[in-house]
């Protein structure tokens, strides 16, 4: 029942309240422990992932798909579990395409793959749980009938592009220190999830107008 | 069969476009400088002397046939060359940071530098690049600046056209008695009285050169009938080469030259002939840690001279040396050295001996060499009258300096004046213009100076200096001569080719699409823009120098970038497989091959900003296995294990495969023999064994040819037939390239099958057809090649050849043989192994839709991968000609875009040629 009265502006309201989760993140460790991405990178990404956390299991818990069979509770032990599953998914993904494996770069690298995890492994998590069918039609978006389709994949395509254009400027010569793992490519994700929270409305808007029309 | 002539034809043609457009733009883009033939005479004196000074040098004998152009201040020249002296082998260990192994180790030479401060010198002299030995040769005796295209000469060095001062002693009737490297006679093969060449190729021999030049050095040290010795030795270099500076052979090395020199300075000092004869101790180029050179990096530019004469001195010379770095020598006495240019050596050499300047010489006359002889401190120009002062030494040795310095540049200005009126291209003007002008107003002071009767003033010195110093700035910056039209032919002529190509491409896709089913034809589309977008990010890299570097990480991540795309549709379209998670696995692998090539690069290559400390720290693993006696021994038993398990592995699919019963056997025996014997030579380092693998490889590939045109592998199905053709291929060749790559070889060959079994199992995934063509897997062979080029530890510049791979065999060197072994040791496994085995793409075994299929069909699939697998190729190699091109003016033009340049040319006429032999062999 709740699937339908999910329109554009629900969406628009839950990523505003994820985008707002990260600022707060973001906020958080500089003004309270004066730590930014560039000078220490692995502590502010564990603030954010702090921070992040909550609010994405409890917002996407709310969303979950199946409301009859699946309580609140699950839905948030789902993402509990998601989080070091899409971590470990993400991180292996990062060292097959580069990633530094020195053990100085571990913490940053964990951390990493956890916020990774939030934007992309959790939320599904929550909404679907294990189902495999509607995880293949969220990477294949062949039938994008349902709007939390949407919510889910558009944001976490564009966290995933974004990391992977992150890393491009990391082998430039131009030796500022942002250019370290994982500081650029966390900065790639983070404006790639961004721009798809604020695409996925306007898709969700397209979209049912789209409905709209053919019903009529 | 029309299509069969399809591939072979326009294989054919693009192979011809690209030789045109790798031709013309070579030729426009590595240029040579334009050699000038004139030669310096003696008799210029009078013209010089006409702009210089009108008085006749007041101690030059008149009486001789053959005068020089200045007085000659020093009797005799023993020149001393170390191939490949660091300058810190010779500065005193104070003026670096820390004290390492491998300084302090000519203590002879600093006790010359601190006892005599006033008659020795120790210089930092500044090679320009390249750093090889030839074209340093050829720099230090012409006075120019070598360029880039003589390093392909340098294996069959031809004799110096240009003027040089080796010639103008002959000229002048000076003995010179050569001894040491055979690179000397090759450049000069009529002008020395004595020679004594040594063999210099062999890098494995670190002693013949040395011991033959100290074993002739002493006698003709005895001997009165010389005028100039070179003696060049070659251990420093062979010992940097094979061990690194970092080794006891380099310390051991540098002990026994310091003998020969103590030898040779306590003769100079005691015999009353040597008392005028200046020693030079110098270094042609430097090297780095890992005592690789050719490039133009500090490590590898700062060689040394060291400079000395018996003969006591004024000691206000101190006043002549420009501020200089000093520090501590061993026995507690300063020493103090300067920098010089090696491009001044020529004419300083030939102002010391006063001959005639070397008429290709920009350099300058170095002050400090200079005025190290005596002779340059005696009255040479002025009217005994004019001097009442004969106290004042250090007047009269900046009026001869001043003299010599005006010489210098009036023989440099007629070198520019004749330059800009032969050469198609010469100076930009308004460089010239301003040269010209700081040549008019030297001469403009100097001639006021001298109607005020022939005393300079202290300010022609500096005028002079700076008119000489800007040119050779300018000659620097400008010399690279671009022919900017043949650049831009060439490039027009790789866009045809590029265009040709998609045309016949589209063609064959079209053809394949009648053939086909229609409702796939969107599905293989999207494929080809992924594939060609995939190429075009690579293809732009290329524009920076920083993606040039890292090469080989960007195309493993391309790499892994569809791999994670296969695993992602394999998710969509069911589960995931397990040659995906394989390859991924694999790509990690690939990847800590690529940076440990990297970090041994970054050794070397100081432009390319690699900390392997950070980066790569894989330190810790084997500290978990530490105190176990398999870990010392893994390294020698794993590439057996490994070579046992392909042996194995080649045999079983031979035998499977291959149904001509013959033809199994052949292939069977002869590769499980190469194997072998490939065992033996590491068990044992006979050098037969190589030999036997190379002759076994080779008349495997010929045995296919001749049975294929005989028709003896036409038996079986078509797909059947095409995959035994391309494994006998492969078989034929693998056992001389895994040899080739040394230890590492069975291991690369292994991931190489296994990647190659991933790519061809993941391709295609949800479209029916499973021997369609899919560009994903053409596009992933091509970056796994590329991959496997930087894995096995090559890059894109020539120290980055693994020369060791030459010598697998054979100890003696002959440039036919080794260059080849060199080739096939680059590009086997990036170019000829992938090529030989594109087929085994179209035909996968056990395929259900494979059996009883058209077989023109086959061919048009096997077409289109090649023509694709040609096409990405051209169009990487394209943009980095475009690159190229672009950035020609760029600081690492030389050490960076060229070398690259050199090597995508080399391998894309390669993989034309290839792909040609191909399509005779395959279709």
């Amino acid at each position: 029942m709740r699937k339908a009265e999910i329109g554009a502006t629900t969406a628009l309201a839950v990523h505003s309240l994820c985008a707002a989760g990260l600022a707060t993140g973001y906020w958080l460790s500089h003004s309270l422990y004066s730590s930014s991405l560039i000078t220490d990178p692995a502590p502010t990404l564990r603030i954010l992932t702090v921070c992040e956390a909550p609010v994405v299991i409890l917002l996407f818990s709310w969303l979950r798909r199946d409301h009859d069979r699946c309580s609140f509770i699950k839905a948030v032990a789902r993402g509990l579990i998601g989080l070091p599953i899409g971590a470990l998914i993400n991180a292996f993904g990062a060292i097959v395409l580069g990633a530094p494996v020195g053990l100085k770069f571990w913490p940053a690298t964990i951390y990493w793959s956890m916020l990774l995890s939030l934007f992309t492994f959790v939320p599904a998590a929550c909404v679907f749980g294990a189902s495999k069918l509607d995880w293949q039609q969220i990477l294949s978006y062949s039938k994008p009938s349902n709007i939390v389709d949407y919510m889910l994949s558009v944001p976490a395509h564009g966290a995933i592009i974004g990391a992977w254009l992150g890393a491009w400027p990391m082998p430039l010569d131009w030796e500022r220190p942002w250019q370290e793992w994982p500081i650029c490519v966390t900065y790639g994700a983070i404006a790639g999830h961004l721009i798809g929270m604020l695409f996925s409305p306007v898709l969700i808007f397209l979209h049912r107008r789209h409905i709209r029309t053919k019903t009529e | 069969m029309r299509m069969r002539m399809r591939l072979k034809a326009a294989a054919a043609a693009v192979l011809c476009l690209h030789c045109l457009g790798v031709y013309l733009f070579t030729r426009g883009f590595l240029l040579t400088r334009t050699e000038l033939s004139a030669f310096s005479l003696p008799s210029d004196l009078l013209q010089a002397q006409a702009s210089c000074c009108s008085e006749l040098p007041s101690t030059t004998n008149q009486d001789q046939d053959l005068p020089g152009w200045t007085p000659p201040t020093v009797e005799r020249v023993l020149i001393l060359i170390v191939d490949a002296l660091r300058f810190d082998f010779v500065a005193p260990s104070s003026l670096f940071q820390k004290k390492q192994k491998w300084m302090d180790r000519l203590p002879s030479l600093q006790h010359l530098a601190s006892t005599h401060p006033s008659s020795s010198r120790i210089f930092k002299a500044i090679a320009d690049p390249p750093t090889t030995s030839l074209q340093r040769l050829k720099a230090l005796t012409t006075g120019g600046l070598p360029t880039f295209i003589d390093v392909g000469n340098s294996f069959a060095a031809p004799a110096i056209q240009e003027d040089n001062w080796i010639h103008q002693l002959v000229h002048t009737g000076r003995r010179v008695v050569m001894m040491g490297d055979d690179t000397w006679t090759q450049l000069f093969p009529h002008h020395f009285n004595h020679s004594y060449p040594y063999p210099s190729f062999n890098v494995k021999d670190l002693h013949t050169v040395d011991n033959g030049v100290a074993q002739h050095l002493v006698p003709w040290l005895h001997r009165q009938d010389w005028d100039v010795l070179i003696g060049h030795f070659l251990g420093v270099d062979h010992a940097g080469h094979i061990f690194g500076v970092d080794s006891q052979p380099m310390v051991q090395k540098l002990e026994q030259i310091n003998a020969i020199l103590q030898n040779v300075t306590d003769i100079m000092n005691s015999q009353k002939h040597l008392e005028n004869t200046m020693l030079i101790v110098m270094g042609d180029h430097a090297q780095t840690l890992n005592g690789d050179h050719g490039g133009g990096t500090s490590e590898e530019v700062e060689t040394c001279l060291f400079a000395w004469m018996p003969r006591s001195l004024p000691s206000s010379i101190s006043s002549i040396f420009h501020p200089s770095t000093c520090g501590l020598g061993l026995n507690g006495k300063n020493i103090c050295t300067s920098t010089m240019q090696q491009l001044d050596f020529a004419v300083s050499i030939s102002a010391l001996l006063g001959i005639p300047f070397p008429f290709g010489s920009i350099g300058r006359v170095n002050p400090e060499l200079y005025a190290l002889s005596p002779g340059s401190w005696d009255r040479q120009w002025l009217p005994a009258s004019f001097y009442e002062d004969p106290s004042s030494d250090l007047k009269m040795w900046k009026n001869n300096y001043a003299h010599v310095l005006c010489i210098n540049s009036w023989q440099v200005k007629r070198y520019i004046d004749s330059y800009s009126a032969t050469s198609v291209m010469g100076f930009p003007s308004d460089d010239l213009h301003y040269i010209t002008k700081l040549y008019n107003e030297a001469q403009s002071r100097w001639s006021d100076s001298k109607n005020r009767s022939c005393k300079p003033e202290n300010g022609t010195i500096d005028e002079f200096s700076d008119f000489l110093l800007s040119f050779a700035t300018l000659a620097r910056s400008a010399w690279t001569e671009f022919d900017m039209k043949l650049m831009g032919v060439g490039l027009g002529i790789f866009i045809i080719s590029i265009i040709f190509h998609l045309f016949v491409f589209e063609r064959v896709q079209s053809l394949s699409n009648v053939y086909d089913n229609k409702t796939q034809k969107s599905s293989n589309h999207l494929q080809i823009y992924v594939a060609f977008l995939l190429v075009a990010v690579r293809a732009v890299s290329f524009l920076s120098n920083s993606y040039i570097l890292a090469e080989g990480r960007v195309a493993n991540f391309l790499l892994a970038t569809t791999a994670i795309g296969s695993i992602r549709s394999s998710l969509v379209y069911g589960k995931i497989k397990k040659h995906d998670l394989v390859f991924l696995i694999l790509i990690i692998l690939i990847r800590f091959g690529i940076e440990k090539g990297m970090s041994k690069q970054a050794a070397t290559n100081p432009f390319l900003n690699y900390d392997s400390g950070s980066d790569f720290d894989l330190k810790w693993l084997p500290s978990l296995f530490e105190g176990h006696d398999f870990v010392t021994l893994l390294p020698e038993i794993s590439p057996m294990i490994i070579l046992f398990l392909l042996s194995f592995l080649s045999c079983k699919y031979v035998t499977s495969t291959v149904h001509s019963r013959c033809i199994k056997w052949v292939v069977t025996v002869g590769t499980m023999l190469s194997y072998l014997f490939i065992a033996t030579f590491w068990l044992s380092e006979r050098s037969f064994a190589p030999k036997m693998v190379y002759v076994i490889g080779l008349s495997l590939f010929v045995l296919n040819f001749v049975l294929r045109y005989l028709g003896i592998l036409e038996k079986g199905e078509t797909v059947q037939r095409l995959r035994s053709l391309a494994l006998v291929m492969v078989s034929a060749w693998s056992p001389t390239i895994l040899i080739l790559l040394g230890k590492q070889g069975p291991f690369v060959v292994l991931v190489c099958i296994i990647a190659g079994w991933s790519i061809i199992s993941s391709k295609n995934k949800g479209l029916l057809d499973d021997c369609k063509m899919d560009p994903i897997s053409v596009m992933q062979w091509s970056l796994l090649a590329i991959c496997l080029f930087y894995q096995t530890g090559h890059w894109c510049t020539f120290d980055g050849l693994r020369y060791g791979a030459a010598f697998i065999g054979f100890d003696e060197f002959k440039v036919v043989r080794q260059a080849i072994l060199l080739f096939v040791d680059t590009f086997g496994i990036s170019h000829i192994l992938p090529i030989f085995s594109l087929p085994f793409l179209v035909t996968i075994p056990n395929s259900s839709s494979s059996k009883g299929r058209d077989k023109t069909v086959i061919f048009l699939n096997l077409t289109q991968v090649y023509l694709l697998y040609g096409l990405i190729t051209a169009i990487t190699t394209t943009f980095t000609v475009l690159c190229v091109a672009i950035q020609r003016r760029h600081l690492m033009v030389w050490g960076l875009f060229a070398p690259k340049y050199v090597f995508d040319a080399i391998s894309l006429l390669l993989t034309d040629v290839l792909i040609c032999v191909s399509a005779l062999y395959y279709c």
